[in-house]
């Protein structure tokens, strides 16, 4: 896939296309980094992998319409509930190998919508992980 | 199956606003869809259709 300007992605939170309203997408993927190390001769410190924690954080822009942002994200938020969410580089182009989509079953640990006089209304809302198959990318 | 119409303002799954289609979807996530008005629930459609059982499928 060549370099690309993300203009034309694809953000689906618990099936709803919410891409017009999203403006970016960071996905993370960290693991402990647990120490192991003991006593040895060149002092080095040696680490095993440990839990993996995973995230997508999206800024959202306000909006309140019917089947909009907020009518989207906070009654999920409200009920704690786990929802899919889907991205994709292309979302004009079918899921493939060089258009492969992040997905996740996940669930919002906060909701906190703003506004300031005179600015565009959005915020971020963070997806984690909620269950051990956690993010991972569809070519299908 | 059942058929839904996509009512809100944005596409819901790889169906566009005011496009009609079937599907099983989970209840939960039904539920949630049509409580934000992204898709309203249309009757059941029947696999015997052609069977003639027109009446039945007029009761749901």
């Amino acid at each position: 896939m060549p370099k690309r300007i993300a203009l034309t992605d694809s953000v689906k939170i618990d099936t709803t296309d919410l891409s017009d309203f999203a403006r970016q997408v960071q996905f993370t993927s960290s693991d402990a980094q647990v120490d192991v190390s003991g006593f040895n001769p060149t002092g080095v410190n040696e680490y095993l992998s440990g839990p993996r924690t995973q995230s997508v954080t999206v800024d959202f822009y306000g909006s309140y319409g019917t089947g909009e942002v907020h009518q989207t994200l906070w009654p999920i938020y409200k009920a704690r509930t786990t929802h899919a969410f889907a991205w994709r580089p292309d979302g004009s182009t079918a899921v493939g190998v060089n258009n492969p989509e992040l997905r996740a079953n996940v669930k919002i640990y906060d909701y906190g919508p703003g506004a300031q006089r005179g600015s565009e209304d959005s915020f971020q809302v963070t997806f984690m992980s909620a269950d051990s198959a956690g993010f991972d990318w569809f070519t299908t | 199956m059942t058929r839904y119409t996509v009512t809100g303002p944005v596409a819901f799954g790889d169906w566009q606003p005011g496009e009609e289609f079937e599907a099983d979807l989970d209840p939960e996530l039904e539920a949630r869809a049509l409580e934000r008005g992204s898709i309203s629930k249309g009757k059941h459609t029947r696999k015997k259709e052609e069977n003639g059982d027109a009446e039945a499928d007029r009761a749901n």
